[in-house]
């Protein structure tokens, strides 16, 4: 076990782990933030992803010892206060069924946007084809992503 | 806490609640209730509740696995209510046999509690009212309601003033119901309930759920299904930090309930997910397993050859066969497709001697209850179940084998414990949707059908399970085209494998659709007419009532048929596009489909070009909800007919995560478009309906656009896409 300090939505926390801990767990069974969700555990479904220094990544694939001084954003920290306009549009647009991959899906777009705030279809559906929806809102996710754009999807 | 006024055989029981509100219990078994009856705020059947300043709590008492059951649910008792929208606040409840069957399957949710739900909400406002009237001393008729308030020529006051009044007056078990012309709130568009909690990831999860003191376990279990675990060595495992134990957990009689396997229990779920890679396991395969997709075949082949049970014979099949030569005959392969929920299977069991709290996402609340109490000897009433949101049932969580381990283990340890299954046990465990091999065979009259036999040979999930007859729904006899063909047979012969099946959304008909509506577009061609055409000359113009023996009849009405024929062919614009267009249709559980699928062929591959689906689902509570189930069954059934099967190596799963069982991805999910007809019909289940029709409203496109039948699924197999 080993300790670490980690910076996850603004906040240094401290956590004790095995130095293999993928932040998946760190995040939901140490820190208990459960917005971040297990899929997979192989990096194929995208239900875990979080930002790194504001890039998506999948938390199942990087260990706890890997972050070093990396900022960790989760859901719960994408926006304070109010929602991120990706949420927004996610609400507008009525996108969730059951909601579970939800959170790494919003999560994606909203890195996406940060990045390239008028991405082509094509640059939409390559970023977002890493992330499964079992429930089939593709097409709603595509609406909201469409809407989040044209209000300005990044913050 | 307040005193009941009587005893009374009542569906509903009311109470006031501390600080002036009024409390409705459902008592929906007509218990009652005991000599001092009393009910307060923590109630566990509370369902509806209104605090005296006027805003609403009404318990959300279905699992929501992404139907929308936790919206239109409670939209329903806020309609007869009489209240706005805005003050409601929806709860989930927990499980408690007064609320009556709290279970999510087979598309009945709001199809079967649309009428008592209206009836609650009623008989509320009618004793709102009738508070009022004694208050201001006229009478109830004198009254009206409106958004939360009864209103008179005395002046208007809301339920919350009224709800410490309204708690000593009895509820009628026949209050009058809202004139549907008058609905504020049904048919409306509301947003979920969940929608904000779900899009900031609020703990709403099974797997999100902790309780104080608990452990963390997983379990292993055999590559090869239905193997015994004859014995383990966990020597490795146990060297690591945080273990706690390694044991056996024994299959129970039947295969559904629970097999066997290794159970591995920590202090944190990451040890357990590495414990378990370090544990040499030795399984006995069970006899005759199925060893490869070659095997499978070969017995389907040899359980077509036999008679099978006849389970419907209109007129006499044979004699048309001898006497009319122009035949066609084709035979549909289906693969085993698993359920991929999304959320993995969780369960958290506290089993504490002489009561146990159960809490976790179950489609079957009160079965998980009754297995719990047999496991542990608990008398059932000292079982609490807590279901949560679930992300994602599909007929999956209708088993609660899981929730079994979950209580077996920790009725062992005596601790709280949260079991989590990694996604790889998810497919060596999951209840598959039965594979199976359906013959068909058309005798034609130049554009007639005269005679139509069929015999079909699948993994059955009754025998799997030991429940009869076999069949099930595995052929169910008046599906279309029963009824529509003079001289008609269906024979089913059962096939038993080590391969787990359950019930995978729309279970049976999710499998003849693809053979009988791909079969009925090869009769057409044959025929020289138009798909549409050809189906609705079968139908007939006159309107019938035709006999459906099923959940969702007991008739279906060809005119509603016609009607979502009509309107995808209209939408679609039929035979005008430059796309290849396939088209099926068909009623399933009380609501009507009909779909058109638009594809084209891009460098010798299928694409998707879009979707247009009709519905007639009777009244539509929820238009947005309804709108993404039929989005959301339609686009699953894309990522079936696409990728989806299970391959077999050496008899165990070659697919056991997502990087070998392909899921439909966002770059290739088309637009659905979705037309409902406006309908004042009593309303029907959306879970299902759009889930088949897909599959052979897609393959016909194919045809068309490539020139090749496939009769295989998935589409992957043949290098389409």
């Amino acid at each position: 076990m080993t300790s670490y300090q980690i910076s996850i939505n603004g906040s240094i926390r401290s956590v004790e782990a095995e130095e293999d801990t993928p932040m998946l767990w760190i995040l939901r069974d140490e820190l208990k933030l459960k917005g971040t969700k297990f899929g997979c555990g192989i990096g194929q479904c995208g239900a875990c992803t979080i930002h790194l220094n504001g890039r998506a990544i999948r938390s199942c694939q990087i260990p706890v010892s890997a972050i070093g001084n990396q900022k960790v954003t989760t859901i719960e920290g994408l926006s304070s206060g109010k929602l991120h306009p990706v949420q927004e549009a996610w609400v507008d647009e009525n996108v969730p069924q059951c909601g579970y991959c939800q959170s790494g899906q919003i999560m994606t777009a909203a890195a996406l946007l940060s990045q390239n705030p008028r991405p082509s279809v094509n640059q939409i559906d390559q970023a977002m084809s890493g992330n499964i929806c079992r429930c089939g809102t593709y097409p709603r996710i595509k609406k909201a992503i469409a809407t989040a754009i044209t209000k300005g999807g990044s913050r | 806490m307040s005193q009941l006024t009587t005893n009374r055989r009542n569906f509903l029981k009311i109470s006031g609640i501390a600080g002036g509100g009024l409390l409705v219990g459902f008592n929906l078994y007509g218990n009652t209730l005991n000599s001092s009856p009393t009910l307060n705020e923590t109630e566990i059947n509370a369902y509806i509740l209104i605090h005296s300043d006027g805003s609403v709590t009404i318990k959300a008492k279905n699992p929501d696995i992404g139907q929308g059951v936790n919206t239109s649910l409670p939209m329903i008792v806020a309609e007869e209510l009489d209240i706005p929208w805005e003050q409601v606040k929806v709860e989930q409840a927990v499980l408690d046999r007064r609320f009556g069957a709290q279970f999510t399957g087979g598309s009945t949710g709001v199809k079967t509690n649309f009428d008592n739900l209206r009836k609650a909400g009623a008989a509320v406002r009618e004793v709102l009212v009738k508070a009022a009237a004694q208050m201001w001393s006229i009478d109830p008729s004198d009254c009206r309601t409106e958004n939360g308030k009864v209103i008179s020529s005395k002046g208007q006051v809301h339920y919350g003033q009224l709800a410490e009044a309204a708690s000593q007056l009895e509820p009628s078990e026949t209050p009058a119901l809202k004139d549907p012309d008058t609905y504020n709130i049904i048919g409306t568009s509301r947003q979920d309930v969940d929608l904000e909690k779900m899009v900031t990831g609020q703990p709403l999860y099974g797997l999100d759920q902790e309780v104080e003191g608990m452990v963390y376990a997983t379990v292993l279990k055999p590559e090869v299904f239905g193997s015994k675990l004859s014995g383990f060595d966990a020597a490795a495992a146990h060297e690591l930090e945080g273990i706690i134990d390694v044991f056996k957990i024994p299959a129970m009689d039947s295969p559904v309930d629970r097999v066997d396997g290794v159970a591995i229990v920590a202090d944190k779920l990451w040890t357990c997910f590495k414990a378990k890679k370090l544990i040499k396991a030795d399984w006995e395969k069970p006899k005759d397993y199925i060893n490869s997709n070659n095997k499978l075949k070969s017995d389907f082949q040899k359980g077509l050859k036999a008679p099978g049970e006849v389970l419907r014979h209109d007129g006499d099949v044979d004699s048309e066969f001898a006497k009319n030569e122009n035949q066609i005959e084709a035979t549909y392969d289906v693969p085993f497709v698993s359920h991929s929920q999304m959320e993995p299977m969780n369960f958290i069991a506290d089993v504490r001697g002489d009561k146990a709290i159960l809490t976790g996402p179950t489609q079957t609340p009160g079965s998980a209850a009754r297995y719990a109490s047999g496991i542990t000897g608990i008398p059932i009433e000292n079982i609490e179940v807590h279901f949560t949101r679930i992300g994602g049932g599909f007929g999956r969580r209708l088993s609660n084998d899981y929730a079994n381990e979950a209580v077996f283990i920790s009725h062992k340890l005596k601790r709280p414990v949260k079991l989590v299954w990694d996604r790889e046990n998810d497919f060596l465990q999951d209840y598959y949707r039965p594979s199976g091999c359906y013959h068909l065979k058309a005798a034609m009259d130049d554009k007639r059908v005269t005679a139509m036999d069929i015999k079909i040979c699948t993994t059955s999930r009754y025998l799997y399970r030991g429940a009869t007859p076999a069949h099930g729904t595995e052929a169910f006899p008046d599906q279309q085209p029963a009824g529509m063909v003079p001289n008609f047979r269906i024979a089913y012969t059962p096939l038993l494998t080590n391969i787990p099946v359950g019930a995978l959304r729309t279970p049976g008909v999710n499998a003849t659709t693809f053979a009988y509506q791909c079969f009925l577009d090869e009769l057409a061609e044959k025929a020289g007419m138009d798909p549409i055409d050809f189906q609705l000359e079968m139908i007939g113009q006159e309107e019938r009532e035709m006999p459906y023996n099923d959940h969702g009849g007991p008739t279906y009405n060809t005119r509603r048929l016609r009607g979502v024929i009509d309107l995808v062919r209209d939408k679609s614009n039929w035979g005008r596009t430059n796309t290849a267009q396939g088209f099926a249709a068909q009623m399933v559980f009380g609501t009507y489909v009909a779909c058109i699928v638009d594809a084209v062929q891009v460098k010798g591959k299928v694409k998707i070009d879009k979707v247009n689906i009709a519905v007639d689902c009777g009244r539509v509570i929820n238009p947005i909800g309804a709108d993404a189930q039929v989005q959301g069954g339609v686009t699953d059934a894309i990522s079936a007919a696409l990728y989806e099967s299970l391959e077999l190596r050496n008899g165990s799963p070659v697919a056991q995560n997502f990087d070998k069982y392909e899921k439909l991805r966002m770059k290739d999910s088309p637009d659905v478009d979705v037309h409902f007809v406006k309908s004042q019909e009593a309303p029907q289940g959306l879970g299902e309906p759009s889930y088949p029709i897909l599959f052979p409203a897609l393959v016909n496109a194919v045809y068309k656009a490539t020139g090749k039948r496939v009769r295989e699924l998935p589409l992957k197999k043949h290098n389409l896409v």
